[in-house]
């Protein structure tokens, strides 16, 4: 099977490196075509591997397949661990990315860097199952850093556009953020545990659940409790958690198959999929849990009330990626694992399946993204209406669809748990799902129905997207639908997690929640009159009301509560801050180091003083290289000189 | 004195290299202009031959034939097969540019397989005389091979500096013998040995003898302040006849230093190590800070060779088994790299364009991309960036100069490694950040393109496995 | 006191001196001569040391061929001796310091102190009936066969070498062929053409003049 596992992740990489340095030789086919042969590849590996372990009941594979170097007893190298966590993600990254490349070559058609991108979004397939295949640390943060890199330049694609750069390096910076204590984190593990594999750190981590750090003199910290924090702060920057969520509404600055593959299905997961993968080091603290709780509720409901007010159509799907993610970080929190990855999955489809959906709809609309400019769009393009549709369905969680269960899942859990902070958490993510519904369906009514807003010229060009476009759509809106249905029972109160995911018998909520469980149409039925769906046709109705029935409410509304209204148009006022506050103040910092640190002292001195020097000094040696056949010789002599009289007559 | 007759099969392969030697010299005389690249054929098939049959009569046992001057061992035979496949790729490399320039002779193929055959000589060499031999043999055909471009006073200049230089160094390594022959008695190198390890190594004879010996050794390997020939020869020599110097050569001297300094003169390590440190820590530091000052590319690629052959000489002058595989592994690294690096030079250059200045360089990422990206692995690779396999040659190195204490002297290298880095990166600058001089596309056939790539991806795939070669190199010196 | 030590430093000082001259004179020519003169010296040293091949060998090949042929290179080239003097004042001051430093210290190394008959024993001496050449054939040709060899290919480098560096093929020279010249035919050379003695247009054009 190794040869399978290689294969997963080399297929891309070599597409890419083929893609990257040959695009122009091979053309633009040339380049789709091999990048996506090696995706499929890659794909169709994952399935293999996914029956291997998870249909045929393989254990679990973990093995390193290089070793880099072996120093002081700390081997770096490069491994798998395949379990059925691994297999699952690995279908589910291989799976929208394939889906995403065929899509990418209806919408990148006429941009002049194609072979570039291609060459990126197979780079980024390669590294995020570096991430998920990881059996180590130091692999998992290459894999982590990797993403990150290409999520950089996939932001700032467009480079030309000041935007575009203004957004990746804002990504740039608030990632550096998060991983600046993931690197911390992994530090310490180094430190203590004194080795980087997954088994070796796994095993030896309640034998240091006692062990206690003085970060600050004077204050005992739980060492575990240090590392899980330092670790989420990595997954907070990657997940986009608040306070670190800033960069990913700008990242829509990036094509929409990025946001769909990067800040929609995968990488944004990563930090999810990373705190599963830890659940052995998480159960160990519950303070770590309850913070990952609160942080995880906050973002799921503040992010969605920003959702409302967004005109941008990609900027709201954002917003509600951002929402989702605090769903499945509460899930993280109340030691849901099983939950928090099953709405990843389904989230990936139904997340994917909206990016491309509104992509499409932004063809139609030639890039422009405002939806008080469209209105009525379900006559001209059927097929992203109703695949739309059922995205959106998804995303609330209406009874039947993926996302229902997911979500419903969660909120249950989140009932279910007693763990400091989840009554909080538990309300809101109530309202979130009221939020949710509100949003989603402003944007859907907004776009596909009511008046038709857009300019003449505009309108008579509407049409359908082409079929690489709506078949990648056709494909996702399947799994959007059925994925929950078929994958709620074995997923979340079967055995499939045994292997990968550890929850210590006091937390497990899932458990509890599972005693009532009775198979997937059981659950179908008693969620249809709970809360959240209750909540979820409120917020439906809401929006149809607002925006189809009475469209000058909306106005009113904004005119009423001004305040709120400016509140939330600010983004509760993180980038004004950070723009203040951090920005500002390290410009400030920046330029005080500049001119007195760095220009000066170390410019000045250190390093053009240096160069200089060595300047100069290369400069006046080379004058001894004079040409001249017996300077030479002469040197030799001289040579040799010193050499007799210091080695043999003294 | 008793004869015994000697055992023919160990020196099978440099009978076969000497005997094809002059099948070539004979069979070109017949070619004519058109149909000179059979002559280039049988040479490569001379040293695909010369290698099957080191490899075949390779095993780890020690032979000696030849009354005791010649010897057969692992370090030899791998020593000579990588002769081999160097100057196997150094005749495909420069075929092209010697078609070009009118320079397409026999004579170069004739005189770089007795140059061969001097290497081979050397390598295996089990006596002062045969030591010698071997390389005036080497030397000989070199000198020739440096004015054979008669039309370049450059390269005229650079042959009469040469063969003077030369001729000084080989006077003193003879006078050097035949001091150390004076105080022990014999020119077999296994009895010099017995030899000192018998008597106390304070005789002041014996030590003015080495000290003529390790200045010869420096001048051939070009280790300050011995060195002033070698920019002088890389820059005025046509490119291919440098890129056969700079490269093969080193290898036999590597084999020169550890058959007479290791095998024959060890028992005055302690000796020879302090010459050694001294070598090296000046070759290190004026290699690595001169080439800075260089526009020339030739030139720059000269001084970087004298700052490679200081770090050889760490590994041996560590005096342990470590040291000496490390120094041997980096040798071979060495060789490769160079390859590379004035197999991209001769890539670029074309009829009239010697493409050897660094401004050449400029913009090649936009010319052509995969190309650029090679010579990115080689000049990582000689800086000694991770993860390409010079960053293991020089940790192979370094670590063993630690391990005999000199802690120092490990620093000093680090440092200049650092100083170095800089002026390989300027080039990785030139051809990723800066706009071409000519936006021509490469034109080159099809076998100097793969095998150019193939040098690039073999640094990058012994980066990635160390090991193998690292084993072969520990194996075959113990 | 035997004889041989009085010939030996007669011999020696010559020698030293000769050589010391081969660097010193102006003239290529002289310098050349002195060479011949160190040769000869260095060959009766080798006549004292019983080494009576070596001796005459050194005469016959160094002094009868080489040195010939190098007297005949340098009077060919007309060498202008100023430029080459030109540095010699200014560095000889440096380069008799290191001379002399150098001399000082190998002759503290190769002095009486190491070397010499207390030293190391003389070898057995040979009647005047011993064969030095045959001895030295013997030895050549079965123990040293292989740096002989080497030697001979080394040899033969220096041919290959020699030729290409100063073998041109010049194109625009004319120079004979004696075997054509003598093997050529008659048809190759003459070709007998039958033309009318007028042509006829040339002629309609003198009539209408």
């Amino acid at each position: 099977m190794k040869g399978v596992y290689l294969t997963v992740v080399l297929a891309p990489l070599i597409g890419s490196i083929i893609a990257g340095l040959f695009g122009r030789k091979i053309g633009k086919t040339g380049a789709h075509g091999v990048t996506i042969a090696g995706v499929a590849l890659s794909f169709l590996m994952s399935l293999v591997a996914f029956k291997h372990i998870v249909i045929d009941g393989a254990p679990t594979f973990n093995e390193s397949v290089y070793t880099w170097l072996i120093s002081d007893g700390i081997r770096l190298e490069i491994g798998f661990l395949i379990d059925r966590l691994t297999a699952l993600m690995m279908v589910v990254v291989t799976f929208v990315s394939l889906m995403v490349h065929i899509y990418t070559i209806g919408y990148m058609k006429d941009d002049p860097g194609y072979q570039r991108f291609f060459s990126y979004i197979s780079l980024f397939t390669f590294s995020m199952l570096m991430l998920v295949m990881a059996n180590n640390f130091l692999q998992l943060f290459f894999g982590w850093e990797a993403v990150g890199l290409v999520s950089y330049l996939l932001i700032g694609f467009w480079y030309q556009r000041e935007s575009a750069i203004y957004a990746n390096l804002k990504a740039f910076l608030v990632n550096r953020v998060g991983d600046f204590g993931f690197l911390l984190g992994i530090a310490a593990i180094l430190m203590y545990f004194n080795s980087l594999d997954y088994a070796d750190v796994f095993a030896a981590a309640p034998l240091l659940s006692d062990v206690t750090i003085q970060v600050f003199p004077g204050v005992e910290w739980s060492l575990l409790t240090v590392i899980c924090i330092l670790l989420f702060i990595g997954a907070m920057g990657k997940s986009a958690q608040m306070p670190l969520h800033v960069w990913l509404p700008d990242s829509m600055e990036g094509p929409t198959p990025i946001s769909a593959l990067i800040h929609a299905a995968t990488m944004v997961t990563a930090g999810i999929f990373m705190v599963a993968r830890m659940s052995p080091l998480y159960e160990l603290s519950e303070t770590a849990l309850s913070v990952v709780l609160v942080i995880g509720a906050l973002t799921a409901f503040l992010m969605g009330l920003l959702g409302i007010v967004q005109n941008d159509i990609k900027r709201m799907v954002a917003y509600s990626t951002l929402s989702q993610l605090g769903y499945m970080t509460v899930a993280l929190g109340v030691s849901a694992y099983s939950a928090a990855i099953f709405h990843l999955m389904t989230h990936a489809f139904f997340k994917a399946l909206m990016f491309l959906a509104a992509g499409s709809v932004i063809i139609a609309m030639h890039h422009d993204q405002d939806i008080r400019n469209m209105g009525g769009l379900k006559k001209y393009m059927p097929i992203t209406y109703w695949t739309f549709l059922i995205g959106a369905l998804a995303l609330i969680g209406f009874p039947g669809t993926a996302g229902f269960f997911s979500k419903d899942a969660i909120i249950e859990a989140v009932h279910a748990s007693d763990l400091p902070g989840s009554g909080f958490a538990y309300l809101a993510v109530l309202l979130g799902v009221f939020v949710t519904a509100l949003y989603t369906f402003r944007a859907f009514f907004l776009v596909f129905h009511g008046k038709e807003r857009m300019d003449e010229h505009t309108r008579t060009h509407l049409r359908e997207s082409p079929l690489v476009v709506t078949v990648p759509l056709i494909l996702l809106a399947i799994p959007s639908v059925l994925v929950g249905m078929v994958a709620i029972g074995p997923l979340l109160f079967g055995e499939f997690f045994a292997d990968s995911i550890y929850v210590a018998a006091a937390h497990d909520v899932l458990a509890r929640i599972g005693e009532d469980f009775t198979g997937a149409l059981g659950f179908l039925f008693h969620g249809m009159l709970g809360m959240p769906v209750l909540l979820a046709l409120a917020g439906v109705a809401t929006a149809w009301y607002i925006y189809l029935q009475r469209p000058e409410l909306a106005g009113l509304i904004k005119a009423r509560f001004e305040l709120l209204y400016r509140i939330l148009d600010r983004k509760y006022g993180f980038d004004d801050f950070n723009e203040a506050f951090f920005a500002a103040g390290s410009r400030g910092l920046g330029r005080l180091f500049w001119r007195t640190g760095d220009e000066t002292v170390i410019d000045g001195v250190a390093v053009n003083g240096t160069a200089k020097g060595i300047g100069w000094i290369a400069a006046r040696i080379r004058q001894a290289q004079t040409g001249l056949l017996y300077h030479y010789a002469f040197a030799m002599i001289i040579g040799l000189l010193i050499l007799i009289s210091f080695y043999v007559l003294l | 004195m008793v004869f015994e007759f000697p055992n023919f099969v160990p020196a099978l392969a440099e009978i076969f290299v000497l005997t094809m030697a002059c099948v070539v010299l004979i069979v070109d005389l017949f070619l004519t202009e058109r149909n000179r690249v059979i002559t280039y054929l049988l040479s490569q098939a001379t040293l695909l031959g010369a290698a099957v049959l080191t490899v075949s009569l390779h095993n780890n046992s020690t032979e000696l034939t030849f009354s005791g001057g010649f010897i057969r061992d692992g370090m030899g035979d791998v020593l000579k097969v990588f002769i081999y496949l160097v100057v196997a790729v150094v005749f495909l490399y420069s075929r092209e540019y010697l078609v070009v320039r009118k320079l397409f002779k026999g004579e170069f193929f004739v005189l770089g397989l007795f140059a061969v055959l001097g290497m081979m000589v050397m390598v295996s060499g089990h006596s002062l005389l045969t030591i010698y031999l071997g390389l005036e043999l080497l030397s000989l055909s070199l000198y020739a091979m440096v004015a054979m471009h008669r039309d370049s006073m450059p390269a005229s200049e650079a042959a009469m500096k040469y063969f003077i230089l030369g001729a000084i160094a080989s006077g003193m390594l003879l006078y050097g013998m035949s001091l150390i022959y004076g105080a022990t008695g014999s020119l077999d190198i296994g009895v010099i040995a017995d030899t000192l390890r018998m008597s106390p190594g304070d005789d002041m004879v014996l030590l003015l003898g080495l000290t003529f010996i390790i200045v010869a050794l420096a001048f051939k390997l070009g280790a300050v302040p011995f060195h002033m020939w070698i920019p002088d020869v890389y820059h005025g020599a046509p490119t291919p006849v440098t890129l056969f110097i700079g490269s093969a050569p080193k290898i036999a001297a590597f084999a020169m230093v550890m058959r007479l300094l290791v095998d024959g003169l060890g028992p005055l390590h302690v000796q020879w190590q302090d010459m050694l440190v001294i070598l090296a820590a000046l070759s290190i530091v004026a290699g690595s800070v001169i080439a800075i000052a260089q526009r020339n590319l030739k030139r720059m690629l000269a001084y970087s060779t004298i700052a490679h052959v200081g770090f050889l000489l760490l590994g041996i002058l560590a005096g342990t088994e470590n040291g000496y595989a490390g120094a041997m592994f980096y040798v071979l690294v060495y060789a490769l790299m160079t390859l590379g690096a004035f197999g991209m030079i001769l890539m670029l250059s074309r009829a009239g364009f010697e493409a050897d200045e660094i401004e050449d360089f400029k913009g090649l990422n936009e010319r052509s991309p995969w190309f650029a990206f090679v010579m990115l692995i080689l000049m990582f690779s000689m800086a000694g960036v991770p993860p390409f396999v010079g960053f293991y040659a020089k940790l192979a190195v370094l670590q063993a100069v630690i391990d005999a204490g000199l802690v120092w002297l490990a620093v000093l290298a680090v440092l200049s490694a650092v100083i170095g880095a800089f002026y390989y990166l300027r080039i990785v600058k030139y051809m990723y950040f800066d706009k071409p001089g000519d936006e021509s596309a490469l034109q080159s056939n099809f076998d100097m393109r793969a095998t150019i790539s193939a040098n690039g991806l073999l640094i990058l795939g012994l980066g990635i496995y160390p090991s193998g070669l690292m084993a072969l190199c520990v194996t075959v010196l113990r | 006191m035997s004889i041989e030590p009085v010939l030996f430093y007669i011999f020696s000082a010559v020698l030293v001196f000769a050589a010391v001259m081969v660097i010193a004179v102006r003239n290529p020519v002289f310098a050349a001569l002195f060479l011949v003169l160190a040769f000869f010296n260095s060959a009766a040293l080798w006549l004292l040391l019983e080494a009576e091949f070596l001796a005459l060998v050194l005469v016959l090949v160094y002094v009868g061929a080489v040195m010939v042929l190098f007297l005949f290179v340098v009077m060919m080239l007309d060498i202008n001796l100023t430029p080459l003097r030109e540095g010699f004042i200014k560095y000889m001051p440096v380069g008799l310091v290191v001379a002399v430093i150098m001399l000082l210290e190998i002759a503290v190394v190769v002095g009486p102190e190491n070397f010499g008959l207390d030293q190391v024993a003389p070898p057995p001496r040979h009647g005047a009936d011993y064969n030095n050449t045959a001895e030295l054939g013997s030895v050549l040709y079965t123990v040293y066969a292989y740096p002989f060899e080497i030697a001979a290919v080394i040899l033969l480098v220096a041919i290959v070498a020699a030729i290409s560096l100063t073998l041109r093929r010049r194109p625009q020279t004319k120079y004979q062929n004696p075997a054509e010249q003598v093997l050529v035919r008659r048809e190759d050379r003459v070709r007998l053409v039958k033309m009318e003695a007028e042509k006829a247009g040339s002629a309609e054009g003198a009539e209408g003049d």
